[in-house]
């Protein structure tokens, strides 16, 4: 049975709304893009993340689904990738060489319990993912960790670059059929959109515009997150590493040019405000601390930005007929990302199966 | 045995406190304090600009479990930022209770004895109803007192590092030289087992957070707290019996004639030999 092609209004252009555009047209459904920014800068946090596709590490202090979800996400990076990069022609800069977690000696304990809770959450059978690196190991992978003589390696974890892949997709989009209408605010209705020019009827309206839709969302709320940008020649990371420590999170995420993204402070608090010099000496001296030579880098940028996030921090996939929320997809954007649009292809296909048998 | 905890005049039944700090989410943060049974729950909002109420949101939602809010002064350093801070939250929360906290040193979280004194007094005259954080220091603990604070709230170990009852003898001392100041042991508490142990030692109460937050399942530790600090109060009202000393038994065993016993004790370490010549016998 072929399924029906649908007219779809896909409300707020951040990553979601992206990879649902771009994946939906391509199945030949009919889409109307809008966000109530430019798409060249999305406003949104997905422009401000590192990019970490990272199960793992997020499971130790997140539940068991955001972990599946993102096991499956990884499955399908890298095959999404492929394909985007060659309709873009833009590398976006996918990279799946595990990640490392480091602590300080007096600190090792952070180590010991992040490998407990792991192990407890993943059972028996999963044990195998997280490896613990002893003095050589570890400076096999990262020769520049040399201060640090164990550490735990999570092998199947991944990266992106979170710009460079809004731009592919922005590309890509700008190439197909996809109607994009930015600097258009809109509210989200059942088959219903309305911009500031009137009402507009789509067969389906999907709402992706994250902190955007707080009215429609019970408990959504905004995390504030921190990230600086530093850049220097001389600390050549290969893959992300995060510095465990009792009250500082630190990742570094190292990028292309010479670049590496640290983060991210987690503040319960919808404030948009630049940095704070205290988060700014909080980042700076864990790197500083993870690599003298970090000293001299360079600050090229500091970002800030809200995370939406719902009361349980986990992701919500709400559907009703003519209308699908997605939204709270917290700190994990491009973990999560993937699974949920193929739950909402998932959820497409079940509606429009379910209306051809009502006609 | 209904006997009620008092603070500045009002009356808790719950004898734990809890924090609403590093939980994996809202959601289980809320969860959790109802499974703990507190009716004292602390926040800070140092890193939230509560000038502009961003904070607002997550605010309610804590405020919403009806506790009474103890909003602490976490981060501070000098009793200036303190000042301004209980400002703001007595504003925002409508409350004068305040968790007072001065950090001396940036890598434990160890309080500033000396700072503390200033703000508290300064506090208690702006009609802020003050429970510091202390160390377990008869002396700080005192001048606390002094200036005004009517329930003290010292150290079990460093924030955060779970090592429980650092030093016991200090306690101790601070127990039964104060012993009509309620005392809450606040923060170092890692197990439950230490909080029964305050409790038992005669502690009014117990303050803590990571040890729930950073549980692998926080909803079952907060239980867990509410079991050990129940039991351990329980316990001290119920008398606990003193230790005994039985390995060099006082009186004979019964399955020894009490002669064999002297002999076997004179003969120190050949005791094994007298009890062998006994079984000939």
């Amino acid at each position: 049975m072929a399924e029906r092609k649908l007219s779809i209004a896909v409300a707020g252009a951040g990553l979601m709304g992206r990879l649902l555009a771009w994946r939906l047209s391509k199945v030949g459904h009919q889409i109307t893009l809008f966000d109530s920014g430019s798409l060249e800068k999305p406003a949104g946090a997905c422009q401000t993340a590192a990019g970490m596709i990272s199960p793992l590490s997020e499971l130790f202090h997140c539940p068991l689904p955001i972990y599946q979800l993102g096991m499956q996400s990884l499955q399908h990076w890298p095959h999404w990738v492929r394909q985007l990069e060659e309709l873009s022609g833009e590398s976006v800069d996918y990279r799946q060489k595990g990640s490392i977690l480091i602590a300080h000696p007096q600190d090792r304990s952070e180590l010991l319990q992040f490998q407990q809770e792991l192990n407890a959450k993943l059972g028996p059978d999963n044990r195998d993912q997280l490896q613990w690196l002893d003095n050589s190991s570890l400076h096999n992978l990262e020769p520049e960790l040399d201060r640090f003589d164990q550490g735990l390696f999570l092998a199947s974890e991944a990266d992106i670059d979170n710009r460079k892949l809004l731009s592919a997709l922005h590309k890509a989009l700008s190439q197909s059929n996809v109607q994009l209408r930015e600097n258009t605010p809109v509210d989200c209705g059942p088959e219903r959109i309305k911009t500031d020019s009137g009402d507009e009827s789509f067969d389906l309206v999907i709402d992706t515009r994250g902190l955007g839709a707080r009215d429609q969302i019970k408990g959504l709320r905004g995390v504030r997150g921190e990230v600086v940008v530093v850049e220097t020649p001389e600390v050549k990371l290969n893959r992300p590493v995060r510095l465990l420590h009792p009250r500082y999170q630190l990742y570094a995420v190292p990028r292309a040019n010479n670049q590496t993204v640290i983060g991210a402070t987690e503040i319960e608090s919808e404030d948009m405000s630049p940095i704070s010099l205290r988060s700014t000496m909080e980042l700076s001296s864990a790197l500083y601390s993870i690599h003298p030579a970090f000293a001299e880098a360079r600050v090229i940028e500091t970002r800030v930005n809200c995370r939406p996030a719902t009361m349980d921090n986990l992701p919500v996939l709400e559907s009703e007929p003519g209308l699908i929320r997605i939204n709270g997809l917290f700190r994990h954007g491009y973990l999560l990302a993937p699974a949920l649009v193929l739950r909402a292809e998932t959820e497409i296909s079940r509606l429009t199966q379910a209306t051809e048998q009502v006609t | 045995m209904t006997e009620k905890l008092k603070l500045y005049g009002k009356e808790f039944d719950s004898r734990l406190l809890v924090g609403t700090a590093l939980y994996p989410s809202p959601a289980i943060m809320r969860e959790s304090v109802a499974a703990s049974g507190s009716e004292i729950i602390t926040l800070s909002l140092r890193r939230q600009s509560p000038a502009q109420q961003h904070g607002k949101m997550i605010w309610d939602y804590i405020q919403e479990t009806g506790c009474q809010l103890l909003p602490n002064t976490a981060g501070c350093k000098t009793p200036k930022e303190v000042i301004a801070l209980a400002e703001m939250s007595r504003e925002i929360f409508g409350t004068d209770w305040l968790k007072l906290e001065v950090i001396g040193d940036d890598y434990n979280l160890q309080p500033d004895p000396f700072g503390l004194i200033e703000a508290a007094r300064e506090l208690v005259k702006r009609g802020f109803k003050v429970l510091p954080y202390c160390t377990d220091d008869l002396v700080v603990c005192r001048r606390l007192l002094d200036v005004g604070c009517e329930v003290l709230m010292p150290w079990g170990a460093p924030i955060g590092t779970g090592r429980g009852l650092m030093n016991k003898y200090n306690l101790q001392t601070l127990r039964e030289r104060l012993p009509d100041t309620p005392l809450i042991i606040d923060a170092g508490i890692g197990a439950p087992s230490q909080a029964c142990e305050a409790m038992e030692m005669g502690f009014d109460a117990v303050l803590l957070n990571t040890a729930i937050a950073k549980a692998q399942n926080p909803v079952l530790m907060a239980g867990s707290f509410k079991l050990a600090v129940e039991s351990g109060r329980a316990a001290r009202n119920a008398g606990l019996m003193l230790k005994r000393q039985t390995a060099s038994p006082s009186t004979p065993t019964l399955d020894m004639p009490f002669w064999q016993q002297t002999v076997s004790e004179e003969k120190g370490e050949e005791k094994g030999e007298a009890k062998g010549e006994g079984e000939k016998v």
